[in-house]
Parts: C-alpha cells; sequence; structure tokens
C-alpha cells in the first residue's frame, strides 16, 4: 500500500470510536464541506471525515496524479485498453467552436455534424413533415435500445418532460428494451402503424435483445400495411450506431441513420445520436442546454484544484467509504420524482463501470471496488428500505439529490408538497447521521425505537431541475466513476463481465430449438428437460 | 346618420362602403380608406364602393370627429376586445347624450354587458348583430340580409337599429330579437353546426372510398330527405379560412372548457388531417417518394370567390409537399399576392400566371378550390405539357368517367370506385 493509503488506514483507526454526530459539532463544519460549481451544490459535511482525513484524501489524489488522468481522458488518450481506444464522451459536448485533435482528426467537427443531422431529424418529426407509408404525420416514437441505448434518454426524457416546447408536444415518446417483447407486445396493441416510427439504438448493431425487438417491430408494419419491409424501412426506421455499415445490410436507409462513434461507451452515450428521443422531448435547444451544463462540468472537472473538484471530491468520498469504512451498499435517493430514473442509470453506469477486480496490469486488485447501488425515489423509498438504513445490520452510504425549487409559477398545493419533499429529505440525511441525537427524549424510549444514526451521506441540491443542471449532475458521475477506477487501478470503459452469459445463451437457444438438453450441468440440463416437457404439454 | 366604423375586419368595410352608399356619413380613425389585405381588397364591389363614397365626400378620416359619432359600428379582431372596451370609455367620456353601440366583433360571450357597463345613461346602448357575412357575397348580404338578427334588452335601442338599417330590410325582412349574449353566441352555433355537416360529410367521402362506393350517389340519395337538403353536402378536401376557424376554435373552447366534450375539437382536428387528403394520395401514388417531382396546384384560396387563404388546405399541402422536397408550382386567379406573402423566397415554390403553366412539365395536378375557371380545362392541352397525367381532384369538380377517357389516373374525394387507380397508375407510371 501506499504512503497516502497507509495514512487513510491509520485515519480510519483514530476515527473509529468517533459519531457522525460529533463529527457534526465541529465548527464552519457545513462551510468547509460544502461545494459548488456548474448548477450544483454537493454538501459533504455529513461523510465521515475531518479536516484531516480530507487533506489525506487530496494528498491521495495528489499521489495517484489524477490531473494526469483527467488530462488523458479528455485529451483522448487510450483509457480502455482492453478495446484499445479513448473514452471521449467529453467530446460529445464540446461547442461548435472548440476542437480536439485526436490521432489528426478534429472530432468536434464530426460530432456537431451529427448534431446537425439530429436537428434535421428533430424538426422534420416536430413539424409534422416526417410522414408514415400513408401520408400521415409520425405522431408517435418508439425507441428501441437496451443498456445505455435506453436507460440514459428514458431516465432523462422522464426527467425533463416538462421541458417539452409546443412543437414537441404532438409526439409521444415510447421505450423499448426487454428481450422478451414484453413491452413492446403492449405497445403494439396501442399504436397505429401510420403514425409511428422506430428508433433503432445500438452501438454494436448486433445487440440480440434490440435487433429482435425490431424484427417484431418490421413484422408488424408489414402485416398491417401490406407494403414491402423495404418501403417501410425508409419511412419508419432510424438508426442510432457507430456501425452504419451493419445497419444499412440490416435495411436502415442512409439516409436515417445517426452516428457516432467507438470512443463513446454504451453507458456515456445519452449525449450523442443515442440522445434522439431526447432531442425529440425537449427539442433541440433543451438538448444543447444540456451538452451545455455537461460541458460546464467538464470544465470544471478539467481545471477546479483537487480541492473543490466535485466529481473528484465525490470519488475520493466514495474511496473513503469502501476501503477505509467498509461500506459496500450505496443508495441513490432522489427527492423529486421526475429523477426516478436516475437510480436505474447510475446502476449501470456505476456497477457496469467500476464492477471490476482485475487491474490494468492484468493483476487482481486488493481492494474492494464498486460497491452494490441502488436506489429509488426517497420519499416512496422511505416506505419501502429505509427501515434497513435505519435500523439494520448493513453499513449504506447515501446520495440524497434534490432541488431547491420547483413548480414555479405552478398551484401553491404543489409548491407545498416540494416543501415537504424538501423537508423529508433534510429530515431523513440529518437522523441517518445523528441517530438519536436527533431527539430530546431518546434515554427513555425502548430498544426498537432507538436510532444508532452514523450512516453517512451526500447531499446533491440542484438550483433547479433544467437540462443544464441535469446535464452537469450526470457529468459529475460520469467523471467520479471514471476517478475511482484510477484510484483502484482498473478500466471503467469496457464491460468483458456480460459476454460470457450471451455466449451461453446463444448455445442454449440451440438447444431450445432442438428439444436437446445435452452437453450441460446438471442443473442446467434438469431445467432444459423440464421446461421442454411443459412447453409439449400444451 | 352619422357613424363611426372601427375595426379592420370584412364587415368593417362592407359596412362603410354599404352605410355611406346609403347616405350616411362615416367616420374612419385610420388614415387608410381602403383595405389593405389582400383578402379584403379582391372582395366583389368593395373597392369601388369605398372609392366612390370617399369621392361623395361620405367617407371621411378625423380621428377627432369619430369620437363624437351617434352610432359607433364595431368589427373589429378578437384579439383587440381589450382596446374595444378602452375605445368604449372615451366615447362615453366625449358623448353625454343618446349613443348606439352596434358590436359585431368575435369577442365570445358577454363582451357585450362589459362594454354597455362602460355607458353612462340609459339612452347609451350596446347592441350585438352578429356578423353573418360571407366573403365573396358580403357586399349583396350586407344591403339584403335573410334576416335581422339582434341582440339587445332595450326596445329603444333596438327601434335605433332597425332606423339605421331600414334601407336594408325595409319592413319586410325577419326580425328576431334576442339577449346580447344569446346574439354574441349565435354565430358560434351556426358555425359549429356547418362544420359537424362539413367533417361529416367528408369522413362519409373516406369511408365510401373504403367501402368502393360512389360518395355522390350517396349525397344525392341523402339530400332527398328534407331534413337534410342540400346544402353542405359537398366532400372536399377540408374547410377553412380565418373567421370560420376563429368562430370554430372559441366555440371549441367553450365547449371543452365549460363541458368537456371534445365535439368541435375532434372536428377541427380531423378537418387538419383532411386537408392533407390530396398529399396522402399523391404520396401512396408515388410510394413515398417525392423528392423532386413536379407538382402543379390549382387553387388555395379557402374557398372560390375568396383571395383569402387563412387556414386553406393548400397551405397544409405545400408545406408537406415542400418538405419532401418537391417542386410545387401554384395557380390561383386572386390569391397569389397573398401565396407570394407566405412564402417569401422559397426555394423549389413558384407561382404561375397561368392554370395552364402551372402544369408544365408536372408529375401531378393537384386541384385544392373549385374557381369556375377550373372547371372545364383542355384536357388534351393538359395531358401534352404534363410529365405524368396525373389529376388529384380535392372538390369533385370532374365527372371521373370523362377524366379517364381524356387519359388521367383520376383520384376524387369519395368517387375512387369510379377511377380503379390501381391499375391505371401503373400504366402512367410507365408512360
Amino acid at each position: 500500500m501506499s504512503p497516502a493509503w497507509n495514512k487513510l488506514l491509520a485515519s480510519a483507526d483514530r476515527l473509529r470510536g468517533v459519531h457522525l454526530r460529533d463529527l457534526l459539532q465541529t465548527k464552519d463544519r457545513f462551510e468547509s464541506l460544502s461545494f459548488s460549481a456548474a448548477h450544483l451544490m454537493l454538501d459533504l459535511s455529513r461523510q465521515r471525515v475531518d479536516s484531516q482525513v480530507f487533506n489525506e484524501l487530496i494528498a491521495l489524489a495528489e499521489e495517484r496524479d489524477l490531473r494526469a488522468a483527467i488530462k488523458s481522458l479528455l485529451n483522448g488518450q487510450i483509457v480502455n485498453p482492453t478495446e484499445n481506444r479513448p473514452a471521449l464522451h467529453s467530446a460529445l459536448r464540446m461547442p461548435q467552436e472548440s476542437s480536439l485533435v485526436v490521432e489528426g482528426v478534429d472530432l468536434v467537427s464530426g460530432v456537431h455534424e451529427t448534431l446537425v443531422q439530429m436537428e434535421k431529424f428533430v424538426e422534420k418529426i416536430h413539424a409534422g413533415q416526417w410522414r408514415g407509408y400513408t401520408g400521415r404525420a409520425i405522431s408517435q416514437v418508439v425507441n428501441i435500445g437496451v443498456g445505455g441505448s435506453d436507460l440514459g434518454p428514458l431516465m432523462t426524457c422522464e426527467a425533463l418532460n416538462e421541458f417539452r416546447p409546443p412543437e414537441a408536444e404532438g409526439v409521444d415518446i415510447h421505450f423499448v428494451s426487454s428481450m422478451d417483447g414484453s413491452q413492446l407486445s403492449n405497445l403494439l396493441l396501442e399504436l397505429n402503424p401510420e403514425t409511428t416510427l422506430f428508433v433503432l439504438s445500438s452501438k454494436s448493431f448486433g445487440t440480440l435483445d434490440t435487433l429482435a425487438n425490431a424484427s417484431t417491430a418490421i413484422d408488424w408494419l408489414m402485416e398491417r400495411s401490406g407494403l414491402s419491409r423495404k418501403q417501410l424501412l425508409r419511412q419508419h426506421f432510424i438508426g442510432v450506431t457507430s456501425a452504419p455499415d451493419k445497419a444499412i445490410s440490416w435495411g436502415i436507409s442512409e439516409h436515417n441513420i445517426l452516428r457516432f462513434w467507438d470512443w463513446t461507451g454504451g453507458r456515456y452515450s445519452l449525449w450523442s445520436g443515442i440522445g434522439l428521443p431526447i432531442a425529440l422531448t425537449t427539442g433541440m435547444q433543451g438538448f444543447k442546454e444540456l451538452l451545455a451544463g455537461a460541458h460546464a462540468m467538464d470544465r470544471h472537472f478539467a481545471e477546479a484544484p483537487y480541492e473543490q473538484n466535485l466529481p473528484v471530491l465525490l470519488a475520493l468520498l466514495g474511496i473513503w467509504n469502501i476501503n477505509f469504512q467498509d461500506i459496500h451498499a450505496h443508495a441513490i435517493l432522489p427527492y423529486d420524482g421526475r429523477l426516478a430514473h436516475l437510480p436505474a442509470y447510475l446502476e449501470q453506469l456505476e456497477m457496469e463501470s467500476n464492477g471490476k477486480s482485475v487491474k490494468l496490469d492484468g493483476e487482481l486488485v486488493q481492494t474492494r471496488t464498486c460497491p452494490i447501488l441502488w436506489g429509488e425515489i426517497g420519499p416512496n423509498a422511505q416506505h419501502a428500505f429505509y427501515q434497513l438504513l435505519h435500523q439494520g445490520t448493513e453499513r449504506v452510504m447515501s446520495d440524497f439529490i434534490v432541488p431547491a425549487r420547483r413548480y414555479e409559477g405552478r398551484s401553491t398545493g404543489l409548491i407545498e408538497q416540494h416543501q415537504l419533499a424538501l423537508a423529508n429529505c433534510l429530515a431523513q440525511a440529518r437522523v441517518l447521521a445523528l441517530g438519536d441525537a436527533a431527539l430530546s427524549d431518546a434515554e427513555q424510549r425502548p430498544a426498537w425505537q432507538r436510532y444508532a444514526g452514523n450512516q453517512p451521506s451526500s447531499v446533491i441540491l440542484l438550483e433547479t431541475l433544467t437540462p443544464a443542471s441535469l446535464g452537469s449532475l450526470i457529468a459529475m458521475y460520469e467523471h467520479k466513476v471514471y476517478i475511482q477506477a484510477v484510484i483502484w487501478g482498473i478500466n471503467p470503459f469496457d464491460q468483458w463481465g456480460v459476454e460470457l452469459g450471451k455466449k451461453v445463451a446463444n448455445d442454449l437457444i440451440d438447444s431450445l430449438r432442438q428439444q436437446s438438453c445435452e452437453g450441460y450441468d446438471q442443473a442446467t440440463s434438469g431445467l432444459l428437460a423440464r421446461i421442454q416437457k411443459l412447453q409439449q404439454e400444451n | 346618420m352619422k357613424i363611426t366604423v372601427w375595426g379592420q375586419e370584412l364587415s368593417a368595410w362592407v359596412a362603410r362602403a354599404q352605410l355611406a352608399s346609403y347616405g350616411n356619413t362615416v367616420y374612419l380613425a385610420t388614415s387608410e380608406t381602403e383595405p389593405v389585405a389582400s383578402q379584403l381588397r379582391s372582395e366583389p364591389g368593395l373597392l369601388s364602393a369605398l372609392q366612390l363614397a370617399q369621392f361623395n365626400e361620405r367617407l371621411i378620416v378625423d380621428e377627432q370627429l369619430a369620437l363624437t359619432a351617434e352610432v359607433h359600428w364595431f368589427s373589429m379582431s378578437p384579439d383587440d376586445a381589450d382596446y374595444a372596451l378602452e375605445l368604449v370609455k372615451t366615447i362615453a367620456q366625449t358623448i353625454s347624450g343618446p349613443l348606439l353601440i352596434v358590436n359585431q366583433s368575435n369577442f365570445g360571450v358577454g363582451m357585450c354587458d362589459l362594454m354597455q357597463a362602460q355607458l353612462g345613461s340609459e339612452l347609451q346602448q350596446v347592441v350585438y348583430l352578429p356578423d353573418l357575412l360571407q366573403a365573396g357575397q358580403a357586399m349583396q348580404q350586407f344591403v339584403t340580409p335573410e334576416a335581422l338578427l339582434i341582440g339587445t334588452d332595450s326596445s329603444t335601442a333596438k327601434a335605433s337599429l332597425l332606423a339605421l338599417l331600414r334601407p336594408f330590410h325595409l319592413g319586410q325582412r325577419t326580425i328576431q330579437q334576442m339577449t346580447c349574449r344569446e346574439a354574441e353566441f349565435v354565430k358560434y352555433a351556426i358555425t359549429g353546426l356547418l362544420a359537424l355537416r362539413l367533417g361529416y360529410i367528408n369522413e362519409m367521402a373516406g369511408l365510401c372510398d373504403q367501402l368502393n362506393l360512389d360518395m355522390d350517389a350517396i349525397r344525392r340519395g341523402m339530400s332527398t330527405d328534407k331534413r337534410i337538403g342540400t346544402h353542405y353536402l359537398q366532400p372536399g378536401c377540408g374547410f377553412g379560412g380565418l373567421q370560420f376557424t376563429q368562430y370554430l376554435q372559441g366555440l371549441a373552447e367553450l365547449l371543452t372548457g365549460r363541458r368537456g366534450s371534445v365535439l368541435i375539437d375532434t372536428v377541427l382536428a380531423q378537418n387538419e388531417v383532411n386537408k392533407e387528403w390530396p398529399f396522402r394520395t399523391l404520396w401512396q401514388h408515388y410510394n413515398c417518394e417525392l423528392e423532386n417531382r413536379r407538382i402543379a396546384i390549382w387553387g388555395a384560396a379557402f374557398k372560390a370567390g375568396v383571395a383569402d387563404i387563412d387556414n386553406a388546405p393548400a397551405l397544409r399541402v405545400i408545406d408537406a409537399l415542400l418538405a419532401q422536397g418537391a417542386e410545387v408550382c401554384v395557380h390561383d386567379p386572386e390569391a397569389m399576392q397573398a401565396l407570394a406573402e407566405r412564402y417569401p423566397k422559397t426555394q423549389k415554390f413558384s407561382l404561375a400566371t397561368s392554370a395552364y403553366d402551372a402544369c408544365k412539365q408536372a408529375n401531378a395536378l393537384l386541384l385544392l378550390t373549385d374557381w369556375p375557371e377550373y372547371g372545364s380545362p383542355d384536357f388534351p392541352r393538359l395531358k401534352r405539357s404534363m410529365q405524368q397525367a396525373l389529376i388529384i381532384d380535392g372538390r369533385n369538380l370532374y365527372d371521373p368517367h370523362r377524366v379517364q377517357q381524356e387519359g388521367f389516373v383520376y383520384y376524387t374525394r369519395g368517387r375512387n370506385c369510379l377511377s380503379h387507380p390501381a391499375s391505371l397508375s401503373e400504366q402512367t407510371e410507365t408512360a
């Protein structure tokens, strides 16, 4: 272990018996542990650190030369060596007048060419001039994608739904992801094929789940219209992919392709053409504000000193909790129903990125890495799993995310409801930290009414939820994930862990089709035989 | 009598022209003595009557005198409600004696009461006179109304109005008196029913095409029922016009707001779909490929006899064609100026000075307004000049048998069973 790491180990020992309620007594704690940048405020004063630990975490950042790592990321170095490519999601939000030359090519101009193309699609659809096969205007858009081609756009569309400009109101957006066709089968009962456009989002254009849904969609169109596949594909399918050749050979019209690049990871791709459903919701203006918000965070990430750098600090405090406090559960708790899909989005972002145990040098890691993330809209989770947070045996760190202002210009009833959410957010963070100390009569209570407290949390306060502040929030988490990966020495941009299952499923689909159950372990063979029997009985 | 007419609506200019030509002195507060909008200038008989009135000094521009008239006639745009209230206040401050305000504006139900509240004595009254003029025949309709609908509770106000309008009813026309609020609502109710009829007949036409029936036979059958009659039964590619749409939207808002009813909303939405019928037919005919096809359009005005293109089906069709990259060439006997203003410096869009010029090298002719001059074209000449002999008729102007004999593929609303386009379209495509 490195010197900086060892100091932190010693501090962990030193603070072992210290309760958060005592740390919160420190003078000016809130002022010294809350930080603001790019529409956000990050309050770390309820983390189990004192000023010494804070300085030791900064020393760890210096020891690991995070500055160089940040530069490598943003400048397009190969930060994803197992796939031999950079991870340049930050390039997707660079302003038009800037440039980023990687291996002699300016990426920004290509990015903005795609944005122009995207704008054409969005304007045509919003103007009611994207026509279906009978000439009626498209009014339903179905995004077919899974993983990063689903979670990011879905989360953002839900979050920014109220930013719909008038021209977007005639277009409904739907998301279809599940391989088994559950969502699609319901949707097809309601949709009119004449007015439905499918957006096929797949980075590789080889994702089985997505192609299976797409194939069902095109069959439905053919059956309902009586027209040829080719004619329908031209009017009813847009492809978003980094493999345009594969999209074209699948049948997508070359005019209907939004391309992005292999240096955009799937879970980092909502800023690319994958964000088409977002732009259809917010209009191009809103989408550009989302990009600008993320870019503001990128600048902050690149320029701010570690002591004030939101993604770096969020990452360091995570490292402290995971590696020095032995906390391996992380709850994401938005106190704003519009962020309902944020937990699912961050589950993928963090766990697919950092759920790794092999280092860049091929050695096994000696420390714990990504914790289990889960979450729910905070006020709803209060009626579900907060019991465990308050009185369970698991240590859990929590992120509370809430806007200060909401419902401006709306009814007083709604404004009051947001006040209620804010009050609950503050109350939960307080009680998790203080436990009984938040009560005046704790001593007289029975054991089952006592609260241990001492659970750390961060509060991320947005001024208001806007495309810009959301862009900034997401970019902060993206960079936090990268910083943690750098400290653990792992590659956050590949996902080899998901490959084996896909391969084995290919064998199993053959076995199911051929009704054989040979060549597997006992459990698999046994289940195969049972399923085949049940299917034959029908 | 001395009358000031306020507003720029068609009914304002017709009132100025006709009240002056029947001997009244008409004041104007604005400097223009003629309408500016091209669709109003082309109203038959209007401009010459206004010019004559000015020559005879019965149409006088004077801001001060305008406030002093004993009769004030309000034919203002729906957007001017606040201004109208201010104006009533100013007039009431200027005049202490008897005053008659004739309101014809579409300000919604209850506005006359608000105006009345601005006035002082019993001798000052607001009456509502629904604007029942139809563009294209407005001058004639003003002087020979079929009936007079008068909204007022006051018998003196009614008497004053009848005296003012005596030359136009001569005591022989039906006069219906009702409250101001009722009179304010009558035109909404009339417009709504007309729209329902048009919407219904257009739906029937679409259904006839699906069921392989001739809509014209159905229409003739329907009109033998006296309860139905013959008016407003001609299917077409949607209705338009500024005033008609304004009243309908007002009615739709009242119905949804007060009753949660989407009846008129549905008619309006379906009408927008209807307006694009010619586009959809063309789109399907050419298998969703219209880029660089030359499309001729005959008629852009929302109906024959007017130069008004507000909410006209042609606009939706032109917009759709341009969005698909088609070349559009339009002819209209009256609406050329309005079109030029609506599509300034637009790529792939042109205006033709003659109907035949519009069709040169065209891949299709879309007929969208039933101007008389389109009624009997020289079909062989048309066929020679077009690249493809294809007519899409949104107004059911031609006899399907005749047009096909001339060698055209012909689509028309509700009569596609007579034109068998499926088999013919292949012939023209390869011709």
